[in-house]
């Protein structure tokens, strides 16, 4: 009986040794090992562990294959989707969330074949990597570079991904917006009224989806030191009326007015033109959105010592007080526009975008205000931001100074 | 014969048939001349049979690209003159700074516009390169 036992424990230690995590282990530790581990086969499309459950086992596929996926939700409302994050084969390790916090499984792991695997025990695991600190730290090691590798190979396959699905969708939408946009204009035959109708709902419908792709995409670009290399000299006036330019159509679409409040001068200042643009378009089209028809949407700027503000105001129902701590995070939808389209992106990026100026970006509920109803959101912009040019020039300059101190 | 000649002639270059055929149909409805290609070596070739008055120029396209286009335009002295309109979906800052990449100087171009194009900011854009550069 002992003899049948001790066999098994080292057939089971050789195959352990054959795994990546193991490697580097002595007999004697993959013996110690061996003890509380157990072979376990899974039918082709069967869950070996999910996603969220409590991570108890560690699996080394022995054979066999298994994909991680992970859960993806975009919205409150979608359905949610599983995307392959990554596939484990023979010698890989699936469910190294059982040795780290919080105990829980980051992914889940799904077989694609018939797969064969050792399910280690991840309490008995951990007990024995604590006594045993010098193999402790070798599986540790191995660990950190498996967690490594499968970070950057997910970013890398995230940012890949959504170029490619940029590029690929912007092309034809382009190609279909200009064909509306030289119908609407006339220049292919006088249009009927309904067809003139049909035609702009069209364009906003593709207006829409072109900038939730754009909105997904550039989530994934959105550092600050990116704005920052586009920091230039621009008038806040002509980037008003850019904004103000992109959004007239949805606005003449619900009879919605836009009332402009502009400062007596426009002074220029330092910023990224274009991403500037994208965060005004972005409170402009949110305000038309969200607001009833026929109602005001206010344009306000002036300028303070120390930045220059920008104001958007609604007459819409309000963001719920509840809602308002979220409303800049990724996805993140009000509990009151489950009728009303968008990805949940357009804020997070705004609020990226003023961040990288230094500037800040506050909202305001006046639901509850002498009988007003709406929100306003006020952007403050600083007025001594730098272009990539004049800190070179900054930092020559205190350079020579040093020199000559 | 006389009146053919002054009518400015514009060349379009994009590999996509739509954009073309839509491009097409706003200028038609001024007084143009107006040629087609469908890629960056096919637009060199019809440029050394006639200098265009204004080239409207897509960046990613297959065998030459757009910023080859503008390389050979700036570097030949017959054509440095040509006004260039650049129209793609590749955003502005992201298309300058991969030309000073390769070429270590700055995009010589005298519009640009990203895709789609609004029809009357476009005939407004061609008309004012065309006044400033004929």
């Amino acid at each position: 009986m002992f003899e049948v036992s001790a066999r098994s424990l080292t057939v089971t230690a050789e195959r352990l040794r054959r795994s990546e995590i193991f490697s580097e282990l002595c007999d004697e530790d993959l013996i110690a090992i061996a003890e509380f581990c157990r072979e376990q086969t899974f039918h082709e499309g069967e869950f070996v562990l999910v996603e969220g459950a409590p991570a108890e086992t560690m699996f080394i596929v022995e054979r066999g294959k298994l994909a991680l996926e992970k859960k993806i939700q975009i919205g409150r409302h979608s359905t949610p989707r599983n995307a392959t994050i990554g596939y484990v084969e023979p010698g890989k390790i699936a469910g190294f969330s059982t040795l780290t916090m919080p105990d829980e499984y980051s992914t889940s792991a799904v077989c694609l074949e018939p797969t064969r695997v050792i399910a280690v025990d991840g309490k008995a695991l951990r007990a024995f990597l604590e006594t045993h600190p010098a193999a402790g730290l070798k599986v540790m090691r191995i660990l950190a570079m498996l967690v490594g590798g499968r970070y950057r190979n997910a970013t890398n396959t995230l940012t890949y991904f959504l170029s490619i699905v940029s590029h690929e969708l912007r092309g034809p939408l382009a190609a279909i917006e200009n064909y509306l946009q030289t119908m609407l204009g006339g220049f292919a035959g006088e249009l009927n009224p309904k067809q003139k109708r049909m035609i702009e709902r069209s364009i906003l419908r593709v207006v829409d989806l072109r900038t939730l792709i754009g909105d997904v995409v550039d989530l994934a670009r959105m550092r600050p030191e990116q704005i920052q290399a586009d920091f230039e000299w621009c008038n806040p006036g002509e980037i008003g009326t850019e904004s103000v330019e992109d959004a007239r159509l949805a606005a003449a679409e619900k009879g919605i007015r836009l009332i402009i409040e502009p400062p007596p001068k426009f002074e220029p200042i330092v910023g990224a033109r274009r991403r500037l643009r994208q965060v005004f378009t972005n409170l402009l089209n949110n305000a038309i959105k969200f607001s009833p028809p026929d109602s005001r949407v206010f344009f306000r700027a002036w300028y303070e010592q120390e930045a220059v503000v920008l104001e958007v105001e609604d007459e819409g129902p309000g963001i719920p007080e509840e809602d308002l701590p979220h409303i800049f995070k990724d996805f993140f939808r009000a509990s009151n526009v489950e009728q009303t389209q968008g990805a949940g992106l357009g804020l997070s990026i705004a609020m990226k975008i003023i961040e990288a100026h230094n500037g800040r970006i506050l909202v305001r509920n006046l639901t509850g205000e002498a009988g007003k109803t709406g929100t306003r959101f006020t952007v403050y912009i600083p007025r001594d931001l730098l272009t990539p040019e004049m800190r070179r020039r900054e930092w020559i300059a205190t350079e020579s100074d040093q020199l000559k101190g | 014969m006389a009146e053919m000649e002054k009518r400015s002639y514009i060349l379009i270059v994009d590999d996509d048939p739509d954009i073309l055929e839509g491009i097409v149909t706003i200028l038609e409805s001024q007084p143009y001349r107006l040629a087609t290609a469908r890629d960056g070596k096919k637009c060199m070739e019809m440029i050394t049979q006639e200098i265009p008055d204004l080239l409207i120029l897509d960046l990613l396209m297959p065998r030459m690209d757009g910023w080859g286009v503008i390389r050979e335009m700036r570097s030949e002295p017959r054509y440095t003159h040509v006004p260039i309109m650049v129209l793609t979906t590749v955003i502005e800052d992201a298309s300058r700074r991969r030309y000073e990449l390769e070429t270590g100087m700055a995009m010589d171009i005298q519009d640009f516009v990203q895709k789609p194009a609004n029809p009357a900011d476009l005939l407004q854009r061609v008309e004012k390169l065309l006044k400033i550069h004929v």
